[in-house]
């Protein structure tokens, strides 16, 4: 029987073997160390591959949990609580119920300030701290816009010096500025060079961390297109 | 044993492979099911959401023990830790998060306004773009219901209460003088500058046990807690000057500004009804220096310095050439606070404020030296038990050193100086018993060691969440304040001045709507009575005076239905009578007015990148004593109204240029009158209108801001 040898282990452990214990354990724990990673890769891939279908198919409290899931059982990985947040807080947006809506962003920052503990400094996570504070913005500028734009323009300003080349940032700041200088009727040019940059950053991004958040070429090259239309009239 | 030993190894095996069933129930507190919660294993992949019956079933290969999670929004999540095959038909009953935007709020007697305030009666912009507020925070409460417009003064007179009866605090420590000196009849201003400040609390009545010496009302302001970039802000204005500049580092910040005010340009284009030797000129600077520690430690360090002088003669219906008053004070202001929070959810709060004012006054030809030294000290511990359960206590510490030197016409010299230092400490619980109800209820023990006198004071406020969007709150508590400087310089025997109020609130809110009532019950005990016409060294005082004052406090905002358009009204209705100082008898002061109404309106044109501001301010007539009737405040002046506008144009993101008008239509409004001393031949006591110095006030200005950062400008500032 093969049990056999196992129960010898398991009878030696009993005589008090100390350093034979200590082996089997250690020897226990890689292998269980191996395991456990090798099981958690796939795990962890299938979950967050159902997480983004879910996502792809507007069922955000599903992806969410998913995502929330995800992250605890990856306690070192930033990424699941960063999407957990970005579903949240993309899906608050339009929301009409100011109740709801805190509800709601207070849940994205939980998740957004767990990632941050995990990657501090991550250019990709300030853009989800921006884009929290702009949905409070969008629902209600009077209330929310003195205090929340200037956390944005620092957010943004923070996150081009650590990644002064990183599309996303530089398409969001762009964005933004982009709004502020349509409402005072400033030239949008400017701003329309940094967004082609940014898809010129896009296009050369090497995409190597698997579930890392490259998106961002699509909406670069619509802007961009709107940008072109605008010169092209004037 | 070996036979044994096999077995259990077996077993051991199969429940290692084995899968287990995890199952059971999520419903809320009624035990009604929740549909949607996340339900899972902690640090596993293992988990499931419940379906619509609250129910939900899911397996693990996880043994032993487990904490298992359910999660979902607006509730509190859930911990349970237990062997796995424990975890089967269980029933979770959630609890709701009382700390969402829906919850209770105990609120009677306080608007909020700024970061952190669930229900925002006054927006930040607020502050400082109502028209006829001037850019003074004080002149935007002066539009919310239970404070009466004298528009002489200038301070806040809230709900019968008179202005000394509000006491204001930064990060919790007490300023001493917040107001700057002006002469007889002009109003005064806040001397702390609106944009130091993210929060602002104005609560009318039954605040916190933490607060004290104050009969009627506080005003807490919070300070801001990190600049977001560096910036350096320039302003040209009709009345004078201001520069400000902040500077960062990685955990420290510096803030400083300094403004400069000349009246005399403006007086010499639009004189006024006072003769002006020296106009006013006032000369400030503050700097603020911010400290993180560590993670959650903030250490500010707040300093403020002005100078105040103006000579000025005005009229005076006794002595033909009129009294002259000459003015130069001298203020400096610090404030420290720090505040951290530790292990187990202890936090700390602790801070000093010191003040050092000097006034050297010129009336007619006595002179007054006042100097006043006081200072704050305070350590307040909050516990954290739970959501729904926290503690605060604390003890704090009020020393004032007054000095007066008079020196009258003859040259003879008075000196009169006190000690008034009080001891404090105080305790509050604040309770979730739900979402629906909650409560405060604290307790504030003083002692005056100038008094020789203890005081407790018990404060308690409830509220109960009474529809999805509406609410109701009761308050009740005692409140003690020395008598004032004025009393205490010639006179210490005494006892703490005395109120209890009683409050009932009702609010509703709904997207962006608010509507708040609110009524309240007074009564004034222990109130300073003298029997001279003004307070003297010779005067007999006593505690022996008292009073009430109860009215009906409405409050509208809505920022939904005009596009573009916010607006509020506030009306207060106040029945008001008492026996203090010198009256014979019992009667409504001068300075409360039964119906006090206003109505701001703003609007935002896209087009002409404009803010244009309304605002219209009504108080019905005061009482005065008219000597030629029986009596005593036995005449009502005319009603008081005012209509003021404002216009922000945004000349670029970092450009703005302002226009403020007060009182557009120049109302002739008036403030008072005043009675000659000696009737005249027919027996008539003649008299003279005391109007305001001036109908109108016109004010222009332009701010720039220059900062990395091309969209920053003053707004906010002005």
């Amino acid at each position: 029987m093969h049990n056999q040898p196992k129960v010898m282990i398991f009878e030696k452990a009993i005589n008090n073997n100390i350093k034979f214990n200590k082996m089997k354990k250690l020897a226990l724990l890689v292998a269980f160390v191996c395991v456990a990673s090798v099981t958690a890769q796939t795990q962890y891939e299938k979950g967050m591959t159902k997480a983004f279908e879910l996502w792809k198919n507007k069922k955000n409290i599903e992806a969410v949990q998913i995502f929330e899931r995800i992250s605890t059982a990856e306690k070192e990985n930033w990424l699941p609580p960063y999407y957990a947040a970005t579903v949240e807080i993309i899906s608050a947006f339009g929301v009409k119920d100011e109740a709801v809506l805190t509800a709601k962003l207070n849940k994205a920052k939980t998740f957004l300030d767990a990632a941050d503990k995990l990657s501090e400094n991550n250019p990709e996570i300030l853009m989800s701290y921006a884009l929290l504070n702009t949905a409070y913005i969008a629902f209600d500028g009077q209330k929310y816009g003195m205090t929340l734009s200037g956390k944005n323009v620092a957010i943004y300003n923070k996150a081009l010096a650590l990644a002064p080349n990183n599309p996303r940032v530089i398409l969001s700041k762009a964005e933004w500025d982009m709004g502020a200088a349509k409402f005072f009727g400033q030239p949008l040019e400017p701003f329309c060079k940094d967004v082609k940059k940014a898809v010129e950053l896009f296009k050369k991004e090497e995409q190597t961390i698997k579930f890392y958040p490259y998106s961002g070429l699509d909406r670069a090259e619509k802007i961009m297109k709107n940008c072109e239309k605008k010169s092209s009239q004037n | 044993m070996k036979q044994f030993l096999f077995l259990l190894f077996i077993l051991t095996q199969l429940s290692l492979t084995a899968q287990t069933t995890i199952s059971g129930k999520v419903t809320d507190n009624k035990g009604l099911p929740i549909g949607g919660a996340n339900v899972y294993l902690d640090g596993t992949y293992d988990g499931t959401a419940t379906i619509d019956n609250g129910t939900f079933t899911f397996t693990t290969e996880e043994t032993g023990e487990q904490t298992l999670i359910v999660s979902f929004i607006s509730f509190e999540t859930y911990h349970l830790t237990d062997l796995v095959k424990n975890l089967k038909n269980i029933t979770i009953k959630l609890k709701e998060d009382v700390n969402t935007l829906d919850a209770v709020i105990v609120n009677a007697g306080s608007f909020k306004a700024g970061e952190n305030a669930k229900v925002t009666a006054l927006k930040p912009l607020d502050i400082v773009t109502t028209a006829g507020a001037m850019g003074d925070f004080i002149g935007a409460l002066q539009t919310l219901p239970g404070t009466s417009n004298v528009a002489e003064d200038g301070r806040l007179f809230v709900r019968g209460g008179d202005a000394e009866e509000t006491q204001i605090f930064v990060d919790g420590m007490r300023v001493f003088s917040p107001y700057s000196p002006t002469a007889n009849n002009i109003p005064t201003r806040g001397r702390l500058s609106p944009f130091l400040f993210k929060g602002i609390t104005f609560s009318t009545g039954g605040y916190s046990a933490e607060y004290g010496q104050a009969l009627s009302s506080v005003l807490l302001l919070n300070s801001i807690d990190e600049p977001e970039e560096e910036r350096t802000d320039i302003s040209l204005m009709t009345v004078g000057a201001g520069i400000g500049n902040t500077q960062k580092w990685k955990k420290n910040s510096l803030s400083i500004n300094a403004s400069y005010i000349n009246l005399k340009p403006y007086q010499e284009l639009y004189p006024d009804n006072n003769e002006w030797h020296k106009p006013v000129q006032s000369f400030g600077g503050e700097a603020v220096y911010r400290h993180k520690i560590n993670n959650n430690g903030l250490l500010k360090l707040y300093g403020a310095f002005s100078t105040v002088n103006f000579d000025v003669t005005q009229e005076d219906i006794n002595i033909q050439e009129g009294i002259r008053f000459g003015m130069k004070n001298r203020n400096l202001y610090f404030n420290t606070s720090y505040k951290d929070f530790f292990k187990n959810d202890w936090s700390i709060q602790t801070g000093l404020s010191y003040a050092n004012d000097y006034s050297d006054l010129d009336i007619i030809d006595n002179t007054v030296q006042d100097t006043e030294n006081a200072a704050h000290l305070k350590l307040k511990l909050s516990k954290f038990y739970n959501s729904r359960f926290r503690l605060n206590f604390g003890a704090e510490y009020f020393i004032t050193n007054f000095n007066e030197d008079y020196t009258a016409l003859n040259e003879d010299t008075y000196n009169y100086t006190f000690n008034n230092n009080i001891t404090a400490s105080f305790a509050e619980a604040n309770i979730f018993f739900s979402k629906k109800l909650a409560a405060n209820i604290g307790l504030r023990g003083e002692y005056s060691s100038l008094l020789n006198e203890f005081t407790a004071s018990p404060r308690a406020s409830i509220a109960y969440k009474s529809g999805a969007n509406s609410q109701v709150s009761l308050a009740y508590g005692q409140f003690y304040q020395n008598p004032r400087n004025e009393y205490l310089k010639f006179n210490t025997n005494f006892s703490a001045e005395n109120t209890s109020h009683l409050i009932a609130n009702y609010q509703y809110v709904k997207n962006k709507q608010i509507f708040r009532a609110e009524a309240y019950y007074k009564d004034y005990n222990n109130l300073v009575k003298y029997n001279t016409e003004q307070p003297l060294p010779t005067a007999n005082y006593s505690n022996n005076g008292a009073g009430f004052a109860k009215g009906l406090d409405l409050f509208w905002r809505d920022n939904k239905t005009i596009k573009n358009t916010e607006y509020w009204v506030s009306y207060s209705y106040l029945d008001t009578e008492r026996d203090y100082k010198n009256y014979p008898t019992k009667a409504t002061p001068s300075f409360a007015s039964q119906h006090n109404a206003s109505v701001v309106i703003k609007h935002f044109i896209s087009n002409l990148k404009s803010q244009v501001g309304l605002s219209y301010n009504f108080a019905s007539g005061r009482n005065y004593t008219d000597p030629n009737k029986n009596g005593f405040l036995n005449s009502k002046a005319k009603n008081y109204n005012a209509v003021n506008a404002n216009w922000a144009y945004l000349i670029s993101q970092q450009k703005i240029l302002y226009f403020s008008v007060s009182n557009v239509f120049g109302t002739q409004n008036i403030n008072g009158y005043q009675f000659k001393n000696q009737s005249n031949s027919n027996g008539v006591f003649e008299s003279r209108t005391i109007r305001p110095a001036a109908d109108r006030f016109f004010f222009v200005g332009f701010f720039w801001t220059i900062s990395d950062n091309k969209k920053d400008n003053q707004l906010d500032n002005l």
